[in-house]
């Protein structure tokens, strides 16, 4: 959402961040419906608010936190495969908000599915792309494609190996496919070389991909990279020349 | 409001005009140097298809099942998250929740209020 | 989950038991799979107690019904799957499962 600051213009000789300076179509159209749709009664403008102020506050560290605790603490960690939903608090997520019963699409029955050096999960949605959101954040493009969604189920390793992970076949893949109302998350197995490691510095390699299933964390990997594919076809575009008064 | 689940498929003159201005966001900000990957109106969009399966008006699963026919044929060329919203503003107006003549006439008086500011 | 003044459906299996899922029609949009009807696994957990959908049952009374996850064998679900050790698990409500010889 922040696209940069305006320059304050207190004499201090900072430069403002970059923004975007043209309004754009999809700007205005996302504001005309939202308007249009609270005059029909079928929301509040409350309601948006805090749905989007809800939106905003989520995101992946809240997951790798939560692993580099359960990788530390062992009581921490039979508490989230009890009951994930309540260990969750522990580490600051409450599943219940914003509305106090959880949002529409992620509910109130958080899974944690805890690898082992012979079983890997990996966790898709078929039907729709359901995914931890208060502990994640939002999804990413490919995890929401249809390419993916049906290719999981049917070839889990090409899938898989796509991203860069290749298991021996001695290791079981378990697909989980949130189809209903739990959601899940992978608790990876803790790498090699990280014995004497921080909370902190365990957190920064479990990346959100891990937490889905399609990479591995070990030391030195703090972010995920993949190519990216932003449409189905994606056609040859050239920035478009013009004003910004349309 | 319309019961059917089924998703009309034709593409709807307005939602065209948007894409064809060109200016999602994949192509924007990296103009103005921005790198934030996602434009500023996608928590609002979030946050509005939250709102619309709370109330009924567009259940969660039908607003997805009609983003993946939508976004696998008519607006297949459209990256996320343009592709998302032009999926749901098509949806709604396939169902009647809002009209296209309003929507046309509501975003010419969005614009201008925003190239007043 | 919804309160309800009806009496929950009692739940038919628990864990370890061996289910076959139904291939009931649906008038509308199902959340069970296609790739699962007619399908074999076994009850891996007990999740929660829920309505479900009144399209996804003719018979249906409206009370609320024990959910579980069911794992699957990949060789099961798919033909020629060349991996043995590999499962797939999903979740549905009791309305979705017959008993296969417990």
């Amino acid at each position: 959402m922040n696209t940069g600051h305006k320059h304050t213009g207190d004499g201090d000789d900072h430069k403002a961040a970059p923004m975007v300076e043209e309004i754009t179509d999809y700007e205005v159209l996302e504001i005309a419906v939202r308007e249009l749709a609270i005059e029909h009664g079928l929301f509040t403008a409350e309601d948006h608010r805090r749905f989007t102020e809800w939106a905003e506050s989520v995101g992946p560290a809240a997951g790798s936190r939560l692993v580099a605790k359960a990788w530390t603490d062992p009581a921490f960690k039979a508490r989230v495969l009890e009951d994930g939903t309540t260990a969750c608090k522990e580490i600051g997520i409450d599943w219940a908000e914003p509305t106090g019963v959880g949002t529409p699409s992620d509910y109130t029955n958080f899974l944690v599915l805890e690898d082992t050096p012979t079983l890997h999960h990996v966790i898709v949605c078929t039907l729709c792309s359901c995914y931890p959101r208060p502990l994640l954040g939002m999804s990413p493009e490919w995890y929401r494609s249809t390419n993916y969604r049906r290719r999981l189920v049917r070839w889990p390793r090409e899938v898989l190996a796509e991203f860069g992970l290749i298991l021996p076949p001695e290791v079981e893949i378990r697909i989980e496919d949130s189809n209903q109302k739990c959601r899940f998350m992978v608790l990876p197995v803790r790498p090699e070389g990280t014995d004497d490691w921080t909370e902190e510095q365990l957190a920064a390699i479990v990346t959100r991909d891990c937490m889905i299933g399609v990479a591995l964390p070990r030391p030195g990997r703090t972010a995920d990279v993949h190519p990216i594919r932003k449409a189905g076809r994606p056609v040859e575009r050239s920035p478009q020349e013009g004003s910004a008064a349309e | 409001m319309s019961v059917t689940n089924d998703v009309d498929l034709s593409r709807i003159a307005l939602l065209e005009a948007v894409h064809h201005q060109g200016k999602e966001w994949d192509v924007i900000a990296p103009r103005y140097g921005v790198s934030n990957p996602d434009p500023p109106w996608k928590t609002s969009l979030i946050g509005m298809c939250e709102c619309l399966a709370v109330g009924g008006s567009l259940p969660a699963l039908d607003r997805r099942r009609a983003e993946d026919e939508l976004g696998d044929t008519v607006y297949i060329e459209v990256p996320a998250p343009e592709r998302e919203l032009l999926a749901l503003v098509h949806v709604m107006l396939n169902r009647g929740l809002v009209v296209e003549r309003d929507l046309a006439s509501r975003m010419r008086t969005v614009r201008l209020r925003l190239q007043a500011l | 989950m919804k309160k309800n003044e009806t009496p929950d459906v009692p739940a038919r299996f628990k864990v370890g038991d061996r289910v076959q899922v139904r291939d009931m029609p649906n008038m509308f949009y199902t959340r069970t799979q296609n790739y699962v009807r007619g399908v074999t696994g076994t009850i891996a957990s007990c999740t929660y107690k829920d309505l479900i959908p009144e399209d996804e049952a003719f018979d249906y009374d409206g009370r609320p019904e024990q959910y579980y996850i069911v794992r699957f064998r990949q060789k099961d679900l798919w033909e020629e799957y060349p991996f043995d050790n590999d499962t797939l698990q999903t979740e549905f409500p009791d309305h979705w499962l017959e008993p296969v010889g417990n």
